[in-house]
């Protein structure tokens, strides 16, 4: 796979920084949903849980951005014709799908940074802790991305692409134990909702905080799951289409 | 140069769009024109190599749609009917990653960019977010990627529709600037004749006529279109409108009965087929 790192770099840093700086309205809608969960999970625990959700919070940020955007690429394919333009040119479907993963990241930038000061207050961050975070945070982003791209490839009306999006968004980072304890679910339960890459990785984020005992095969899990994930996401986006 | 053989495209829904094209396009500007659903759309996306055809096969420049896709898209640029630009990005932004995206260095697409669009009169307007742009300005950096790309061949997918006058002839003078093929698809008979050298007219998946403008209007030769309000005696009828083609030295007799008379434009050609045309 070749990529036109340019080009998707460029796109990324366009549509996420430039999305930021002249819509700083959606920073504030995409923080809304984590940061409300967060003061529940603060009230209804009496701040005992507070760790959990603000370790939770970037997960819930990050996984809601990105799957939020399977509204975003469907707009742009159905509306806006963006895609069209680049299938007939030497884009490919994964500099396309590349750039704009990484447009979620930067979008989802002042967010971390909210998250990392309330981290810093709350004492839950090691140095290394921080590293193995941002490394989650990146196999998270490309997971539930390339679910965007599946879920938006088959969307074919644009009257359907928000609702869709916001149903996927909440069921795949609310349910998961993203907010509270992993060991609060009964294990049916948690390997059922490992269909959500943010449950391996709040499971595997509380681990490494020192909230829960680590339960290392999340770890096997997501890079799995990201790797099917964007496989069967370059199979079925809608490139050329039939 | 596009040629195309038996091309076909029955969607799932069993629609024929198409219904076994076969035609050549030699010429530098090409307009084909038809109504809504008429195949334009789903011509144009085949060729540009967006859409599958369902059986037959097209070349541009010599090289196959199914087996040349990767070639192909290196020598042109399409753009895609009601296409918008992402509102948050500038039109300099936006060529820009076009350019990048068609493997410009970014220093390249920055001047290039920059140049094309005072060229086209956006200077003004490129580094102001799209959203904030006319349609016929938003139109306009669509056409500016094609001109600063410079490809071989334009695919334009009704480059003006929902447009006001003033926006169109905006976009007409950026359309005239290409120097490439250009392949325009459009329901506008007005601008067919404004823009290109020659004119296919598609109605549900075939292609009525095949010719040069002048080709065309030329059956028509000293007549004028009579739009009659009394009599019967007419040659088309459309809807409740009734088409009479009668000798221009007989048009005053015509209106002194109080009918209208016009020019032949290409919409007759469309008429006499009995195809509605739309203004």
């Amino acid at each position: 796979m070749k990529l036109n790192l340019k080009f998707s770099l460029l796109l990324a840093w366009y549509y996420g920084f430039r999305t930021i700086k002249r819509g700083p309205s959606y920073v504030i809608a995409s923080l809304s949903s984590p940061l409300t969960l967060l003061f529940l999970v603060y009230i209804i625990s009496r701040g005992e849980l507070v760790r959990f959700a603000i370790a939770g919070g970037f997960i819930g940020l990050v996984a809601s951005v990105a799957l939020s955007s399977s509204g975003d690429a469907a707009f742009l394919r159905l509306q806006l014709r963006i895609q069209d333009l680049y299938v007939a040119s030497r884009v490919t479907p994964s500099d396309y799908m590349v750039g704009l993963t990484l447009s979620y990241l930067i979008f989802s930038i002042p967010g971390i940074v909210l998250y990392v000061i309330l981290g810093y207050f709350y004492h839950i961050f090691t140095p290394l802790s921080s590293i193995y975070l941002a490394m989650i945070l990146v196999l998270l982003v490309i997971s539930t991305s390339s679910i965007s791209f599946i879920i938006s490839g088959s969307i074919s009306h644009v009257r359907n692409v928000w609702g869709i999006a916001g149903i996927l968004s909440i069921i795949m980072t609310v349910l998961p134990p993203t907010f509270y304890p992993y060991t609060y679910i009964p294990k049916v339960a948690l390997y059922a909702l490992f269909i959500s890459p943010a449950t391996s990785a709040a499971v595997l984020v509380q681990g490494i905080f020192g909230l829960e005992a680590l339960y290392l095969p999340a770890l096997y899990i997501i890079i799995g799951e990201t790797a099917i994930y964007f496989a069967v996401a370059r199979l079925l986006t809608r490139w050329r289409e039939n | 140069m596009i040629e195309t053989s038996d091309l076909k495209k029955v969607y799932k829904n069993g629609t024929v769009a198409l219904d076994g094209i076969s035609i050549n396009i030699p010429d530098r500007v090409t307009a084909i024109i038809g109504r809504n659903g008429a195949g334009k759309t789903t011509f144009a996306r085949i060729v540009s190599t967006q859409l599958m055809p369902t059986s037959g096969n097209a070349r541009v420049n010599g090289l196959d749609i199914l087996k040349d896709t990767k070639k192909i898209r290196n020598i042109m640029v399409s753009i895609p009917q009601e296409a918008s630009p992402i509102g948050v990005l500038t039109p300099m932004e936006q060529v820009k990653l076009f350019l990048v995206g068609r493997g410009m260095s970014v220093n390249e697409a920055n001047t290039v960019s920059s140049a094309t669009l005072d060229e086209l009169g956006l200077r003004e307007f490129k580094n102001s977010p799209s959203d904030m742009l006319s349609g016929g300005m938003k139109r306009k950096v669509f056409v500016c990627m094609a001109l600063a790309a410079n490809p071989d061949v334009v695919f334009l997918d009704e480059p003006t529709t929902g447009l006001d006058p003033i926006s169109r002839f905006e976009v007409w003078s950026a359309v005239k600037q290409l120097k490439g093929d250009v392949i325009l698809t459009t329901h506008y008979m007005e601008e067919a004749e404004n823009l290109s050298d020659r004119v296919i007219l598609f109605e549900k998946g075939k292609v009525l006529e095949d010719g040069t403008v002048k080709t065309l209007l030329s059956r028509f030769k000293g007549k004028v279109r009579v739009e009659l309000h009394h009599g019967d005696n007419y040659d088309v009828k459309v809807g409740s409108m009734k088409i009479k083609y009668v000798d221009s030295r007989d048009a005053e007799d015509y209106v002194i009965e109080g009918n209208t008379v016009k020019a032949i434009t290409l919409d007759d050609v469309f008429l006499i087929h009995g195809v509605e045309v739309e203004s």
